[in-house]
């Protein structure tokens, strides 16, 4: 899958585009409105991420562009917290989902790989981890073949876990990707734990495996080991 | 004390005192001048009688004021004068009299001549005196009044003009102008220092703000490098325990910088009204939502909510300031709160009453909606929570009042 990448700020990009090319993505880079405007012109890509403040001109004008030469990709625009004009006029030109900077890259990759789904480029409304199957149309858990009987909360929270499977997320991330933006309020984290440990016990019920581990006081991290 | 008031009020003690002096002063005089007129007239009485006893030998006799007789010893020859009380028949009362008496050789014989004529009596005198002069003083007092009107409204005109348009004055309007004119060379000057002082007022202004913003601005975005470097960094595989904890503990640092520096960006946009476009919001149904939004926290600390909220509660505002003054006055009930402690909310029609259990406050309560003031050092928040429903307050022009009750601590929004 092909990611354009539109931001102006080099050392994000280089963590961005570290980050998703681990995931397995393919990962071009435009540093300006008029290279944007250049790799737009003569390539095809599957998903854009759209900084709206560029060097050179209003990320909004480029909307315009994407819709008329990449129809089919998928717009996730990045905005500086905030600027709830931008986010709101973003969507209405026809941007699929926006993002708020800074934001976290787990939080990043989940966005583009919901975006992914809807578009369909996957192929599939599955997603799976050894025994662990998640349909996301339904908003169905199944492990080997038992559905898990999972609160919203949990079954979002284990979603974001299987997207960013094998990588280190941070409370804040999960707080944030659960909770919302304004989580940032609360003094602690704490609450997290006890979704965690139920998340943990119905996956152990059914599969004898435990897949969540702790990382040092950082977060957590879903995978074999 | 308006202008008008207080030089009215000056003029009337002024003006009212030397009146007083003046009517003394007359009296006096007055009463000296008709003395001596009196006194020049007796003489002259006097002198006529002689006169005619003279020439005839008859004595006049029209008493009281004129009486003459023949006295046997000369004793002397000068002129007497007193004053003396003489019954008068007509008033029925004994009345004051100026004597001028002279003892005198008339043909060899001796004569005693007086002549009398009542005195203007000080009563009367004092009477007229003071009704004249009052009515001067009141004529000279309303005159002074109309005179001092026409003239505020007249020359004061542009003054209250000018302090008119000072009063729409606002740091959003670039280009404040004062349209008034006047003649007089104090106003012109004023208009001018004052214009002069809004426009740098409104400059400095300006360029604070794009300060603040521009600040805030460039300070997210190396935040945002340094947050994904960091979560890059995490991902190394074989990271000791004290590495992840070092990096942890610079990611958590990080985030709060990037939370404060967005806070304080949102305090500057409220303080510039930068959230104009209002609809009409349902409190009850936004309190409501964003209680959800608290669930794990309330359960994590045990804490017991009493929701006390009318069905519908329509609110003429900007939504996002709405949602950000509840989730501020929640969060803040949740976090100062004690384990197993209470919140209470309660919306009324034109009141949001917020209440929770909690340590009462170790300093005064009002300081408690300033920025930066922290009740509780071991909290991570930046204390501008409360600085931000102020200012959402203050920019609604909504009441908001903090009171510690039955062991509760309450803030009362009043729409």
């Amino acid at each position: 899958m092909k990611i354009l990448i539109i931001e102006d700020e080099k050392e994000l990009v280089g963590s961005i585009k570290n980050f998703l090319e681990k995931e397995g993505f393919l990962c071009e880079t435009s540093f300006s409105y008029f290279e944007a405007e250049d790799s737009l012109s003569a390539y095809n890509y599957d998903i854009i991420i759209l900084d709206l403040t560029l060097p050179g001109g209003d990320g909004l004008d480029l909307i315009k562009l994407i819709k008329e030469r990449n129809r089919q990709a998928g717009l996730l625009i990045v905005s500086a917290k905030n600027s709830l004009d931008d986010k709101v006029r973003g969507l209405d030109m026809g941007a699929d989902d926006y993002i708020t900077k800074p934001f976290h890259l787990a939080e990043l990759n989940s966005r583009i790989r919901s975006l992914a789904r809807r578009q369909h480029f996957d192929g599939s409304n599955e997603l799976i981890f050894n025994e662990i199957k998640i349909n996301t149309d339904s908003n169905e858990v199944f492990v080997n073949g038992t559905m898990l009987d999972l609160t919203k909360k949990e079954f979002d929270i284990l979603l974001y876990f299987i997207v960013n499977r094998n990588k280190v997320i941070t409370r804040e991330s999960i707080a944030e990707h659960v909770w919302g933006d304004n989580i940032s309020y609360a003094d602690n984290f704490d609450f997290i734990y006890s979704h965690i440990k139920n998340i943990r016990k119905k996956i152990e019920i059914n599969s004898g495996r435990n897949y969540l581990h702790n990382i040092y006081g950082i977060g957590y991290k879903f995978s074999e080991r | 004390m308006r202008l008008l008031q207080k030089t009215n009020r000056t003029y009337f003690l002024v003006s009212g005192t030397a009146f007083l002096i003046a009517a003394v002063v007359f009296y006096f005089v007055i009463s000296l001048f008709f003395k001596d007129q009196l006194n020049e007239k007796l003489f002259h009485d006097i002198k006529n009688i002689t006169r005619t006893i003279k020439k005839n030998g008859a004595l006049p006799n029209y008493y009281p004021f004129i009486e003459t007789r023949e006295v046997s010893a000369q004793k002397e020859q000068s002129f007497k004068a007193i004053d003396t009380l003489i019954y008068d028949g007509f008033e029925k009362r004994k009345i004051p009299f100026r004597q001028i008496s002279l003892i005198t050789v008339i043909n060899d014989k001796n004569y005693f001549i007086a002549a009398r004529d009542t005195f203007i009596e000080e009563d009367d005198l004092l009477e007229v005196i003071a009704i004249v002069t009052g009515l001067v003083f009141i004529l000279l007092l309303v005159s002074l009044y109309f005179i001092n009107r026409n003239l505020s409204l007249k020359i004061w005109q542009p003054f209250y003009k000018t302090l008119n348009e000072l009063k729409e004055f606002s740091y959003e309007r670039p280009g404040f102008r004062l349209s008034s004119e006047s003649q007089l060379y104090e106003f012109t000057e004023l208009n001018q220092t004052l214009e002069k002082l809004t426009t740098k007022a409104i400059s400095d202004y300006q360029s604070l703000k794009r300060f603040t913003e521009d600040a805030s601005h460039e300070i997210q975005t190396p935040l945002a490098v340094i947050q994904s470097k960091l979560e890059t960094l995490m991902q190394y595989p074989g990271l000791k325990k004290d590495q992840a904890e070092l990096i942890n503990s610079i990611y958590v640092y990080a985030l709060r910088i990037s939370r404060l520096t967005q806070t304080l960006l949102l305090l500057t946009k409220i303080a510039n009204d930068q959230f104009p476009d209002k609809k009409s919001i349902n409190m009850a149904e936004l309190i409501r939502e964003k209680i959800k939004m608290f669930e794990d926290q309330i359960l994590e600390k045990s804490l017991t909510l009493n929701e006390n909220i009318i069905p519908e509660c329509f609110i003429e505002t900007n939504f996002f300031l709405a949602e950000s003054l509840v989730i501020n006055l929640f969060s803040n009930a949740v976090k100062h709160n004690i384990k197993s402690g209470m919140i209470n909310i309660k919306l009324e029609k034109n009141y949001l009453e917020i209440s929770n259990s909690g340590e009462p406050l170790p300093v005064p309560a009002s300081k408690l909606f300033d920025r930066f003031y922290k009740t509780n050092k071991t909290y991570d928040s930046p204390g501008l929570g409360l600085a931000i429903v102020k200012e959402i307050c203050r920019l609604n022009k909504w009441e908001i009042n903090y009171v510690f009750e039955d062991n509760l601590h309450k803030v009362i929004v009043n729409f």
